[in-house]
């Protein structure tokens, strides 16, 4: 069991060692919220204000793309790490650890805590635009999303370490990923409101598990309660999956059954592939 | 009293239609160094695949320290060392760090771990530079490194996969001065590969691999024996030539062996003389020796040892079909 926790620990003391990586993966989630989120608002403010329709007027595209670039920091970090599995193989340490007594199952899942125990310190990191974006979020919701976070990043490093046992280079594997995520992240309402999509797309959104992270992140971040139906569904905070509306506990609960089917995929073929 | 560490039985693997391994056999005794040496491509990487665990045979067994390499896999891989040809070493990491993840990857006792790195890293003298990044290490320090590495969990047998390749003259005798310490000192049972003479020399036995099976095996001494003589080694105008002259006068098995022929007679400076004053085709260089391991391979496999190296072609090694 200690070997899960040495597969763990080494991922941990070199995401804190490599000083390039932790500032470069503030980079992407930044020019997001900044050219997204601040152009953005402005526009769509300034659409909704010569609209005249004052139910509008609690409406912030900012505080709306935040929880979505926790989400995408969380979500692309998870899945980016398993990268590490394929470099291993690469640089031959993966054998060093294959030709030890520890269970293949130990290692995949040592690796999907590594992934995930990032995942999540890089999505906290985010909160550090906090003040600058004029965005509240209370503490009592951080340590709400901490567990969420885990959850997110549990199930997105699996997929991660699925896609990496199948793939000999790290070139592969960053197509494949890239092919996977970007169509995860678009079609998940981190940066647009699902309202009135056609029903091909509509479809997509639904089945992509990403829109029911993004939802729970929005849900826990953002002070639902207090909003009108109407801002409510500008915002795309009605979630409904064939008509039912979809709770926070459905939400979870979808979430980590997709996570425990990836991890024993991501378990049975990582032994596999070894 | 004798006790055999390593028992191979029978041993094939097949690739398809491809038999790679065609049943081999051999038994290693506690403390023996074991030279396994062989052309590319004759199954030797597949064979010590097989007996890391990485690898299922097709048929036969394999016993490591009595537990069988099927069956016992685990057991069998706490009983083994393995210093890969290739580096693996987290470079991101500092030695200790790698030492330490070793130590828990193998189970070594919690109270016994700070001791033992330091032990083995002393006796690779890179204690000083313990908190160092691996990237900053020299390619022997490298080396040392997985030496020290690969004892650090007590292994009965020590895989050493050409285990100096690529570094200086000075980095391998120093190498080699800790290998022999520990054989004498532990007791430790060594399988080496390698392509060089003087290292194979180190060799208490010598196994020979060639289209996937053994075709000889032996102490150095007898294998050289096994030459008869000295060996006659002559560089002439025209070697096709020579070839046919050589072997009709003297009825000999000449060899090509680069630009050169060679061949192996009773009484290498007596023949000499005569030899130079019959020969037809003009002789540019000649020389007598006594048989070398490389003489050895050569005859038996019509290679030469180095040819490996020096052509570039070699395969990545250790499983590197499963990868």
């Amino acid at each position: 069991m200690e070997a899960i926790f040495a597969v763990w620990q080494r991922d941990i003391i070199k995401f804190f060692r490599d000083r390039a990586r932790l500032f470069g993966s503030f980079a992407m989630p930044l020019m997001f919220l900044l050219i997204f989120g601040v152009g953005m608002n402005g526009a769509l403010s300034s659409m909704f204000s010569t609209s005249g329709m004052d139910q509008f007027t609690g409406f912030n595209y900012v505080s709306f793309i935040f929880p979505g670039i926790i989400a995408m920091t969380v979500f692309s970090t998870s899945i980016f790490s398993a990268l590490s599995v394929v470099t291993d193989r690469e640089e031959g340490y993966m054998k060093e650890i294959l030709v030890s007594p520890v269970s293949r199952t130990y290692v995949a899942i040592g690796k999907i805590f590594g992934s995930a125990t990032v995942a999540v310190i890089q999505g906290l990191l985010m909160l550090a635009f906090v003040p600058l974006i004029g965005v509240e979020v209370e503490l009592m919701n951080i340590i709400k999303l901490i567990p969420a976070m885990l959850l997110v990043a549990f199930t997105l490093s699996s997929i991660g370490l699925l896609v990496a046992s199948t793939l000999k280079t790290a070139t592969g594997f960053q197509a494949v990923i890239q092919v996977l995520i970007f169509p995860m992240l678009f079609l998940s309402g981190a940066f647009f409101p699902l309202n009135g999509m056609p029903g091909w797309m509509n479809a997509l959104v639904k089945v992509n598990p990403m829109t029911y992270a993004v939802d729970m992140f929005k849900h826990i971040m953002l002070d639902v309660g207090s909003m009108n139906e109407v801002l409510k569904q500008a915002m795309g905070l009605n979630l409904k999956l064939l008509g039912h509306s979809v709770s926070t506990l459905e939400e979870i609960t979808f979430i980590a059954c997709i996570g425990a089917l990836f991890v024993m995929l991501a378990t049975v073929f990582f032994n596999r592939s070894g | 009293m004798t006790e055999n560490v390593i028992e191979v039985d029978g041993l094939r693997k097949s690739f398809g239609d491809f038999e790679a391994v065609k049943g081999v056999e051999f038994t290693i005794q506690k403390g023996e160094i074991f030279g396994f040496l062989g052309p590319n491509g004759a199954g030797k990487t597949t064979t010590i695949n097989m007996l890391c665990t990485m690898m299922k045979p097709t048929a036969g067994t394999g016993r490591i320290c009595c537990h069988d390499i099927q069956s016992e896999k685990s057991t069998v891989r706490e009983c083994i060392g393995i210093i890969f040809q290739e580096n693996t070493l987290d470079e991101k990491l500092t030695a200790e760090e790698n030492l330490m993840l070793h130590c828990k990857f193998y189970r070594v006792p919690k109270s016994e771990r700070n001791g033992r790195i330091e032990e083995v890293l002393r006796m690779v003298d890179l204690y000083e530079k313990r908190k160092d990044v691996v990237e900053r290490y020299s390619g022997g320090m490298k080396r040392r490194l997985e030496i020290a590495r690969g004892l650090l969990h007590y292994p009965k047998v020590l895989f050493l996969d050409e285990p100096t390749v690529g570094l200086d003259p000075q980095t391998r005798t120093h190498i080699w001065d800790y290998i022999l310490e520990l054989k004498n000192r532990e007791g430790i049972t060594i399988f080496l590969t390698t392509h060089y003479m003087d290292e194979a020399e180190y060799s208490d036995r010598i196994a020979i691999m060639d289209h996937g099976k053994i075709i000889a095996l032996d102490t150095p001494d007898n294998l050289k024996k096994m030459i008869g003589g000295d060996v006659i080694e002559v560089i002439t105008e025209d070697n096709g030539k020579a070839i046919e002259e050589i072997s009709q006068r003297y009825g000999n098995d000449v060899k090509a062996k680069g630009d050169s022929l060679a061949f192996s007679v009773k009484n290498g400076s007596e023949f000499l003389t005569g030899f130079v004053k019959q020969m037809i085709v003009p002789i540019k260089n000649i020389s007598v020796h006594r048989p070398t391991l490389n003489d050895v391979f050569l005859n038996l496999t019509g290679r030469e040892i180095r040819d490996e190296i020096t052509n570039g072609t070699k395969k990545p090694k250790f499983g590197h079909r499963r990868f």
